[in-house]
């Protein structure tokens, strides 16, 4: 038995690198970014990608999904965008009868994987629309729900809110991610890359590696490692201690938060932990899993408060307080 | 043996080597810190010797905090999910064995748990207990075998006044100065010396007392006061020497008018009692060859001397007595047992002024021992008082009212005082100044059962008009023989013993005058009573009265 769970986290591995590899084919460095991207998928989340325009943000999900033999779509998010441009919508249709009739023509949100580029570019209003898509993987039209084919995974990128024409997104909408990255310039090496792979007459090529079964697959399998309950208890208490609300809760906090993780931040953080400890040939999720999921899981689930907000505090600074003052259970 | 088993294994390895250690470490810690207080204890001793009830009680205090805290760190034990948590942390296992002990625990129907319980086994097994918690003596350690060596080396210093504690040794509660010990050991000789009176029980009193002392069991006043009673009891049965030797010499006196009886004279003259009682002997044997005027002269001078003995020489005189009224009855047979008999008791005589010599110069010993402890003891009040300055003015009072009669003549008064007799001045001198539990008035007065146990405080000594100016001594007519005269003087305080002043008394007065049954505690009274009722004086009582007001 042992034997066989052992395979299952080898093969989670390796295709797990598959992925990674021919996605580094295009994309250079951001190892960590790649690494995200691919756990949100596994843990049936969406990832929510920030960065200023240029970093190869919209590069990276495209590449994603021709590394993957699922369905992909694209939505550039604009002021003037609306929901049912998401969505889709009912179309009055004409039989051979001429008999007219509605039929729902579904949006670009009825993919496997789908890219909103500059989500926040878009209203509020439009933005909400992926709400229900996200958590409920369903679209309802009129009175017609239409479920959404799994996996849906929703790559969804931003730029910094302080710069103009942004819209910020609702913090619903922000929890329904998985994981917030932050795509930071790349390195001088790092750019070299891109330069020397770019800036020649053929341009990198990518197999596709992985299909929707493996997916989902791989998703059980993530599922499937167990967490004793000290570890999950360590996470549940880094979730809580985002909370301004004692008894957990970090001096940090209590200062600059107005809101804290849901629970869904602690669900992240533990699904995180487990593609982790997977990755690191465990079967067993560890304290350490918890912690190094724990930006990218809580740092768009912490609301500043006013004064956070003025002194423009960082809400990695926070999780980072927050991760020290937390002991580990012994 | 299963995964389970061996991961709990394991566990319990590793919370063995962690328990052991980390009591090596804390005890180590605590032996520090513990072992430091008795070589600061120690170090205080150099230089403040501690006595051994101090010692003891600190001693005893510490061992019984030392062995709580062995007790109370040895007690706790360490979990096993703390030994996983541990083991973890030092394997970089990261939570892989604390994740098995919970499953093994709270066990689920789980391919992944078992094959997570089945790895963490595997990594129990590989670890090595030694390599990760190796056996670790504490620096620390190193500082408790430094402390303890130095209280050892400490112990040992050879200084006079440093007391191994190791060997049982601390300072006495009181120690005796070199002339202090010197003045016991003699007197200790000198009661030994006067064994055949069956005094050597007094040895061994001293001996106690002086060990007592030591020890702190009592105090410099009270061991003077057992030395004043050691000394009282010493006094008992005293002969009265000087009126022996008086007596002896009156009977000599009478004696050398028979020319046989002139060589027994001339030595009981010299006191030589032994050749006295030799030449009387020698007499006896020789008794039949004298003419019966001899014998006729003999027996008056017997006769004679035996008239009136001192008290002291009645046995002699009435065995005189007996070989006087043998010789006048002419039974030579009898007179011959009668003066041998006399002989026997001018040796035992003789021995018993021997003893008696001892056992005076013993309470001299005993005196000067008595008042140096009263010195000191009256050295230590001052000392107290004035750290006591300061305090209520009730406090003052008592102790400024104590210190009356600390006047340096009163103590070579003491000193002066007749042999076998304690000198009141120097009791006065010797105990007025230290302070007085019990006694609030601070007069003197201190009433038996109400602090008793010091020393008898008489007050301030008695002024006396002394007028120090030639004095004119009555000549007495006698057959122009050299006689040194000894009386009372008119002008000033005589230093001479009243039983030493030559007198008409019978001996029976004089034993009656040499009794005193006056209570130490009522004699000031009895002072202040004479003196207030002396005439052409202040009275004394009132005087000092409103000085202790003051």
């Amino acid at each position: 038995m042992s034997t066989a769970i052992d395979q299952q986290v080898v093969t989670f591995q390796e295709q797990f690198k598959k992925v990674k590899d021919e996605v580094s084919k295009v994309i250079v460095g951001y190892g960590d970014i790649i690494d995200g991207v691919i756990m949100s998928l596994l843990a049936g989340g969406h990832v929510l990608l920030e960065g200023v325009p240029g970093l190869g943000k919209t590069k990276l999900v495209s590449t994603l999904s021709d590394v993957m033999h699922l369905k992909f779509s694209r939505i550039q998010f604009t002021p003037d965008l609306m929901p049912a441009d998401i969505t889709g919508t009912n179309v009055v249709q004409e039989n051979a009868l001429g008999d007219k009739f509605l039929e729902f023509q579904p949006g670009p949100i009825f993919s496997n994987i789908l890219l909103a580029d500059e989500v926040n570019r878009a209203t509020p209003k439009t933005q909400s629309a992926l709400l229900e898509a996200m958590e409920e993987h369903s679209v309802t039209v009129g009175k017609q729900t239409h479920k959404l084919d799994a996996p849906f995974f929703v790559l969804a990128t931003q730029n910094p809110l302080e710069m103009e024409g942004t819209y910020p997104l609702p913090e619903a909408q922000l929890d329904r991610f998985f994981f917030k990255l932050k795509v930071d310039y790349p390195t001088v090496e790092s750019l070299h890359t891109i330069m020397n792979r770019t800036t020649k007459i053929e341009e990198p090529k990518v197999n596709r590696v992985l299909g929707q079964g493996e997916v989902l697959e791989m998703r059980k399998t993530v599922r499937a490692v167990p967490i004793a309950r000290p570890v999950q208890d360590y996470a549940i208490r880094i979730t809580l201690a985002t909370h301004p609300q004692p008894p957990y809760a970090h001096s940090l906090t209590m200062k600059y938060v107005r809101y804290g993780s849901s629970p869904r931040g602690a669900q992240a953080l533990v699904i995180g932990g487990k593609i982790r400890a997977l990755l690191k040939n465990r079967v067993h999720v560890s304290c350490e899993d918890i912690r190094s999921v724990a930006y990218g899981a809580l740092r768009h689930r912490i609301l500043l408060n006013f004064e956070g907000e003025a002194e423009r505090v960082d809400t990695d600074t926070i999780i980072k307080g927050i991760l020290e003052g937390t002991p580990e259970p012994t | 043996m299963s995964d389970k088993e061996i991961i709990i294994q394991s566990l319990k390895r590793v919370e063995r080597r962690i328990r052991a250690n980390r009591l090596l470490s804390e005890f180590a810690l605590g032996a520090t810190l513990f072992l430091a207080f008795p070589l600061a204890l120690k170090v205080l001793d150099l230089f403040d010797p501690l006595r051994a009830s101090t010692i003891t009680v600190i001693g005893g205090t510490w061992v019984l905090v030392f062995a709580a805290y062995v007790v109370w760190r040895g007690l706790r034990r360490g979990t096993l999910n703390q030994a996983a948590a541990s083991i973890d942390k030092a394997a970089g296992l990261n939570d892989e064995i604390k994740t098995a002990f919970w499953f093994i625990h709270n066990p689920r129907p789980s391919d992944w748990v078992e094959a997570q319980i089945h790895r963490a086994a595997r990594s129990a097994q590989s670890a090595s207990v030694d390599r990760y918690f190796p056996r670790q003596i504490p620096k620390l350690s190193y500082l408790a075998a430094a402390f303890i060596f130095l209280f050892i080396v400490l112990n040992f210093v050879p200084l006079p006044w440093n007391h191994n504690w190791l060997a049982l040794q601390a300072a006495p509660a009181f120690n005796l100065t070199p002339e202090e010990s010197a003045i016991l050991k003699q007197t200790e000789a000198l009661l030994k010396k006067a064994e055949k009176l069956k005094q050597s029980e007094l040895a061994q009193k001293l001996e106690d007392i002086v060990q007592q002392l030591q020890e702190g069991k009592i105090d410099a006043a009270q061991a003077a006061q057992m030395l004043d009673a050691l000394q009282s009891q010493l006094d008992e049965g005293n002969l009265d020497a000087a009126s022996i030797r008086e007596g002896l010499e009156e009977m000599a006196k009478d004696l050398s008018e028979s020319d046989k009886l002139q060589a027994t004279a001339d030595a009981m003259k010299n006191k030589e009692l032994n050749l006295a009682a030799d030449e009387l002997r020698k007499l006896a044997e020789k008794l039949g060859l004298n003419s019966s005027d001899q014998n006729k002269q003999m027996q008056k001078s017997l006769q004679q001397a035996s008239e009136s003995p001192r008290l002291g020489l009645e046995e002699l005189a009435k065995l005189l007595k007996e070989a006087a009224e043998n010789l006048k009855d002419q039974d030579q047979e009898a007179a011959q047992e009668a003066l041998d008999q006399a002989a026997d008791e001018l040796d035992s005589l003789q021995e018993k002024m021997q003893s008696q010599d001892l056992k005076n110069q013993a309470a001299q010993q005993l005196q000067s021992l008595q008042q140096s402890l009263r010195q000191r003891q009256q050295a230590s009040a001052q000392k107290g008082q004035r750290g006591q300055k300061g305090q209520g003015q009730g406090q003052n009072g008592q102790g400024q009212k104590g210190q009356r009669g600390q006047q340096p003549g009163d103590q070579a008064d003491g000193q002066a005082g007749a042999e076998g007799e304690p000198s009141d001045d120097a009791a006065q001198g010797g105990q007025a100044g230290a302070p007085m539990p019990g006694n609030s008035e601070g007069n003197g007065l201190m009433p038996s059962g109400k602090g008793g146990g010091d020393a008898p405080r008489e007050g301030a000594p008695t002024q006396l008009d002394v007028k120090l100016q030639q004095e004119r001594v009555k000549g007495i007519q006698d057959e122009g023989r050299e006689e040194n005269i000894e009386e009372v003087s008119k002008q000033e305080r005589s230093r001479l013993d009243y039983r030493n002043v030559k007198s008409e008394l019978s001996p029976a007065q004089k034993d009656l005058l040499n009794q005193d049954h006056i209570p130490w505690e009522y004699r000031p009274l009895i002072k202040n009573y004479f003196q207030a009722i002396r005439p052409g004086d202040k009275p004394a009582g009132k005087s000092t009265e409103k000085a202790d007001k003051k």
